[in-house]
């Protein structure tokens, strides 16, 4: 029979965390799965879980100057409803899985699993999110970006635990997410793609793209961005090949279950195109 | 309506809803045991030897040798066993069981087998079983079955100057993927042993014990329970763990109760037949099909199951609802080292109407014709003779029913070339099919000889004894409302519970689209002979099935009457194709059927509907494929079975054209609504993006490369 | 190393000593023997084992024992006893909703979770709220009308 924690305050977990290895579980969509044997039954680990889901601290919704922060452990539905969350960070939690999963699944949870199919996590690159790290004597940030490392891999030390998410948020006028999954709805992705644009009556004033399910990890070429940055508007058109040509050696999808890298690769550009073209229209010159 | 057709409340309903029901794994038994099973982890193996763990009190382990009886299962070859023994043949064939008192327990000894297997070169494709000169898995053959029969004159001269137009098609597996996992108790005691759960027919699983036990019939007993879903997959299956959990019964002496793991189920259960058809037809100078060759080949896995019934079936319906003359049909059932593919809701059917209606399609095109009239042109009519040489003697409505499909849907119009005007490519397709109701050829007089009782009791209250399955299908419903209105009785007292082989004769399995067109008939029947005796105070009557004396069927030609009747329908689908993604939705459903006279409105609605979205899963989103013979989507997370948001709702028509074979003009109704969907999505996506459909399922992925091939 | 776990289960405290991570859905169905709650898939796609916690829709094949402490469960065994049930019942009765009736327990409990929520839902806000629960015999719609009719006919109940 595995150990299981369930301490009262982030205090205590923390202790727990430095004091032995253990999983950290949050919400436990993944983990109830993934834990169990092929013949069945309820979940087993080889380490201590520890319950962290429940911590008053890990699951408060704040904005503050502009930026968005989501404890780790509020669960999709929570953060779906809360009116500080603007509907593009909404977007990709809306197409994951099913609603009595996003009742339980939180985006600490999304995040630290690192799939390479992970739904949150474009947007959470495109946007530059940060996340908060704690042990018992120390508090670090890092970028989301930076945080994962590899299908299934991060830098989460064996005493630290997911403690902050945060957004920074602007106004952005354009934004587009579109997944594609193994059904309409409560699919695995297969690609994705997040994109947001603020323009000005005369620039592209930033520009934010990631793709999903594409390559080991979610996509973002600040290379690429930068190309369309501060152009004039009537200039995007003509660039919108380098960008393609930029994300060209980046997107690198594999053959499994659920689609070939051919389909990842065609829809992926298709979407990415699709974007960029229709980034400026007619209006937006008058 | 006739009043048998006005809905009622189904009889199910009540427990159902309340979660009252008490399926398979709701069951508690004093000291029941609980059991799971250890099953094969390579396609083709010799098992070397077995390290079992130490086992703590009260857990053991049952396999081939605990089988008093033969190590076979009941089958046309019985090349099946029970437990594998010596050597494995597909991933997921059950090696022995493991059982004791807690379900944790077993998961944790059961991680601790080792099964040391020697590996065989494994047979994993139609293709690979039909170059292979050796290592077969079936003797010396490497199909379980080749059949042919042809009709009329195909070697006659006129088809050498006609036309040739070719085509081939291939289809997938599908999973039945019932709500309700597969799950067997078996309870040993005095009188023998008895074995309920989730199944379709009784007596196959009777017939499986007395042959695995080697006991007297009296002493086997068979009930079934709530069965949570089944559409095949529940028909010839469940004989393996029932006979697995009854060993077990009688080992320990006590209850054992088997319920399989989702993952479990989807690894090693039967699944649809993959297939190729390919079909080749001769086209006059009229522009009237003379001739065609249709070569049939389906993988069946590891043994040879129902094999030889659904490549008959398929092989009977592959001229589809047009009048062909010179038809040549030959068939393979090929065997390789997959799973064991079975029954499944339309037995062959689906893909052979799949292949036919769009291989018609794909001609009316070549010839630059009208689909609709080029079909229209080709349909059967009453009097003309099937594929097998056999009559159609009842009215046949195939005109009525695309008239009506076409009006509802818009179908014609809607053909063009102008999209929806959003940037989606718009497409419509339809198909025009049938399905044969009852078993195939001679099954019925031969095989099943189905039988029915019904009991009258003193108080004037009535019994209907019959060994058909409610599966959700509404049987428990349906039968009864036909011996109620037959006897005129209030049918609050008309009593049917789930069969229980003590008290139920041998009416046949729960399949074949026969449960209301043979059985219920076969109870009118005995309800009109009831009610000439109403008068006595309690009494039998039993009927039994007599092979209509207008039909004729020779098994040896396969001439004659394949189907003792048929029901027939179509569907008109259109769809929206995205040109970023190639997904697929689909934003209308037609069907128009004509089933007969229906026994109950709603429930002939909920199956039509129920079926139609089995087959257009079928047809766009179900992809089963495997590596090294295991499936690769085993899971529901994995294998896409739509949801509610996947389809849109459905327009159904009815066509009014009782059957006089069938209790109050009913024909069969269960297989025929997931027959068609699959042809009639295939056929309009093919009109949305202008490309040939050759495989089912059409998923992003295929439409994907169709449009970049530039055909 | 079995816990104690204290919650609240249609109405009623109870107490159950388990492994922290036994899940949800055995509790009830071997714990408490309440089999309405069914297993169709252990993996959170099916829906079957939908049940309220603290009103929210949840697979309990996902939710492990330790995090019920003081939490409340509805399950099917609580619900048939209710005016809302009541009501659901006859609509689905009269639309054909149910056939096998082994997903109809988990879909009572989300139709129930919408209504609360949202007491006259659109056909689409109900397919979305529908979309985490399978039925591989109804295909859908005279489930849909059901709940539909039943907000219908429920009003002012929900």
């Amino acid at each position: 029979m595995v150990t299981a924690f369930r301490p009262v305050d982030l205090r205590e977990a923390l202790a727990v965390r430095a004091g032995e290895r253990t999983i950290v579980f949050a919400g436990g969509s993944d983990l109830m799965v993934r834990g169990r044997s092929i013949y069945g039954g309820a979940p087993r680990f080889n380490l201590p879980v520890l319950m962290v889901g429940h911590l008053p601290e890990l699951r408060e919704i704040t904005l503050d100057g502009g930026v968005l922060t989501i404890g780790p452990c509020c669960t999709l539905s929570r953060i779906l409803c809360h009116e500080a969350v603007p509907s593009y960070v909404r977007a990709p939690l809306l197409g994951m899985a099913s609603p009595p999963v996003r009742n339980i699944a939180t985006l600490g949870g999304n995040i630290c699993n690192a799939s390479p199919a992970g739904d949150s996590l474009p947007m959470l690159y495109a946007l530059d999110a940060r996340i908060e790290l704690r042990a018992t004597d120390r508090i670090r940030t890092l970028k989301v970006a930076d945080f994962i490392t590899g299908p299934g891999r991060t830098l989460l030390k064996e005493d630290e635990i997911l403690t902050g998410i945060s957004i920074p948020l602007a106004d952005f006028s354009r934004v587009y997410y579109r997944k594609v999954g193994t059904r309409r709805a409560n699919g695995i992705s297969k690609v994705s793609l997040f994109a947001a644009a603020k323009l000005s009556a005369s620039r592209v004033e930033a520009l934010r793209i990631s793709l999903g399910a594409v390559a080991p990890m979610a996509l973002r070429s600040r290379v690429a961005e930068n190309m369309l940055e501060s152009l004039p508007l009537e200039a995007v058109a003509r660039r919108v090949d380098a960008v393609k040509d930029c994300f060209a050696s980046l997107i690198n999808p594999i053959d499994d279950m659920r689609s070939s890298k051919e389909y990842r690769r065609t829809v992926a550009f298709n979407l990415l195109e699709n974007y960029l073209c229709n980034l400026i229209s007619e209006e937006d010159f008058s | 309506m006739d009043d048998i057709s006005r809905p009622i409340r189904r009889f199910d309903f009540d427990e159902k809803i309340a979660g009252k029901a008490l399926y398979c794994a709701d069951v508690r038994l004093d000291n029941m045991l609980h059991a799971k099973t250890l099953r094969s982890t390579k396609a083709r193996a010799r098992i070397v030897s077995i390290e079992t763990p130490p086992l703590p009190e009260g857990f053991l382990v049952v396999d081939a040798g605990d089988i008093p009886g033969r190590n076979v299962v009941p089958g046309y070859y019985d090349d099946q066993p029970f437990f594998a023994q010596g050597t494995v043949n597909y991933v997921g064939e059950p090696i022995l069981l493991l059982v004791g008192p807690d379900k944790d327990m077993i998961i944790r000894l059961l991680e601790r087998f080792r099964v040391t297997y020697e590996e065989m070169k494994p047979v994993l494709t139609i293709e690979e079983a039909e170059g292979a000169g050796e290592g077969f898995i079936f003797g010396d053959k490497s199909s379980f079955f080749t059949l042919e029969y042809s009709n009329g004159d195909p070697d006659n001269g006129s088809l050498h100057s006609a036309r040739i137009f070719t085509d081939e098609f291939r289809t997938g597996l599908q999973e039945h993927a019932y709500l309700e996992p597969q799950g067997l108790l078996a309870v040993y005691g005095d009188d023998g042993i008895c074995v309920s759960g989730s199944m379709q027919c009784p007596y196959f699983i009777k017939e499986a014990l007395v042959r695995a036990l080697g006991w007297p019939e009296e002493r086997i007993r068979v009930i079934q329970l709530p069965t949570g879903g089944a559409f095949g997959g529940k028909e010839e299956y469940p004989s393996i763990p029932a006979v697995h959990a009854a060993l077990a019964a009688v080992k320990a002496r006590k209850p054992v109760s088997l319920v399989f793991d989702r993952h479990e189920d989807m690894l090693c259960t039967t699944k649809r037949h993959p297939s190729v058809i390919r079909l080749k037809s001769y086209v006059d100078v009229n522009n009237r099909v003379i001739g065609r060759e249709v070569d049939i080949r389906i993988d069946a896995g590891a043994y040879a199951g129902l094999s030889g019934v659904v490549l008959q079936r398929m092989m009977f319906s592959c001229g589809g609802v047009y009048d062909v003359p010179n038809l040549k049909v030959t068939g393979k059932a090929f065997a390789t080292n997959n799973v064991v593919s079975g029954a499944f809701r339309g037995f062959g059917a689906p893909q052979v109407f799949f292949a036919i209606e769009t291989h018609m399609e794909n001609i009316a095109g070549a010839l630059n014709l009208d689909v609709m009239e080029f079909k229209r042109r080709h349909f059967l009519h009453k009097g003309d003779t099937s594929s097998t040489g056999g009559i159609f003697h009842n009215e046949i409505k195939l005109d009525e029913i695309v008239s009506a499909l076409e009006r509802m849907s818009g179908y014609s119009r809607k053909r063009g070339p102008t999209g929806p005007g959003n940037g989606k490519l718009g497409g419509i397709g339809f198909a025009c099919f049938f399905h044969g109701c009852g078993f195939t050829g001679s099954g019925e007089s031969e095989l099943i000889r189905a039988r029915v009782r019904l009991k009258k009791y003193q108080d004037n209250t009535v019994e209907i004894f019959v060994s058909s399955t409610e599966i959700g299908q509404g049987s428990l419903t349906t039968l009864r409302k036909i011996v109620a209105r037959t006897l005129e009785v209030p049918i609050e007292t008309v009593k049917h519970t789930y069969p229980d082989t003590d008290e139920c004769p041998d009416s046949g399995p729960t399949v074949a689209s026969r449960t209301v067109m043979i059985v219920g008939r076969l109870l009118r029947e005995a309800a009109l002979e009831m009610k000439r005796r109403w008068d006595e105070d309690t009494f039998d009557v039993f009927r039994e099935f007599r092979f209509p004396e207008h039909l004729a069927w020779d098994n040896k030609t396969f001439r004659g009457n394949a189907y003792p009747e048929y029901a027939w329908g179509g569907n008109v689908v259109s769809v929206e194709v995205d040109p970023l993604t190639f997904e697929v939705e689909v934003t209308g459903i037609w069907a128009v059927y004509d089933i007969g006279a229906p026994v109950d409105e709603t429930i002939v609605r909920g199956q039509i509907e129920g079926g139609i979205l089995q087959g257009l899963g079928y047809g766009g989103m179900e992809v089963m494929q495997t590596r090294d013979g295991a499936p690769l989507q085993a899971s529901l997370t994995d294998y896409a079975v739509p949801n509610a948001l996947d389809f849109p709702p459905m327009e159904i028509m009815l066509m009014d054209n009782p059957f006089s074979g069938g209790p109050f003009g009913a024909r069969g109704l269960g297989e025929l609504p997931l027959v068609g969907a699959a042809p009639a999505l295939a056929l309009a996506i093919q009109n949305a993006i202008g490309r040939k459909v050759t495989q089912l399922p059409v998923t992003p992925e295929i439409i994907m490369e169709m449009m970049k091939r530039g055909d | 190393m079995e816990i104690e776990v204290r919650f609240e289960l249609n109405g009623k405290d109870v107490a159950v000593r388990t492994d922290p991570l036994s899940r949800l859905l055995d509790v009830l169905r071997d714990g408490l023997n309440l089999t309405g709650t069914k297993e169709g898939c252990g993996e959170g796609e099916c829906g079957a084992c939908a049940v309220l916690l603290d009103g929210h829709l949840v697979n309990s094949c996902l939710i492990p024992a330790i995090s019920l402490e003081g939490k409340s469960v509805l399950t099917i065994e609580g619900y048939r006893d209710t005016e809302r049930f009541a009501v659901l019942k006859e609509a689905f009765a009269g639309t054909g909703a149910v056939q096998c009736g082994f997903c109809t327990p988990g879909i009572l409990m989300a139709a129930e979770a919408i209504l609360r929520r949202n007491p006259h839902p659109t056909e689409e806000e109900l397919r979305e709220g529908l979309s985490g629960n399978l039925c591989r015999c109804t295909g859908y719609a005279m489930i849909v009308e059901g709940i539909l009719l039943a907000a219908e006919k429920g009003t002012g109940i929900w």
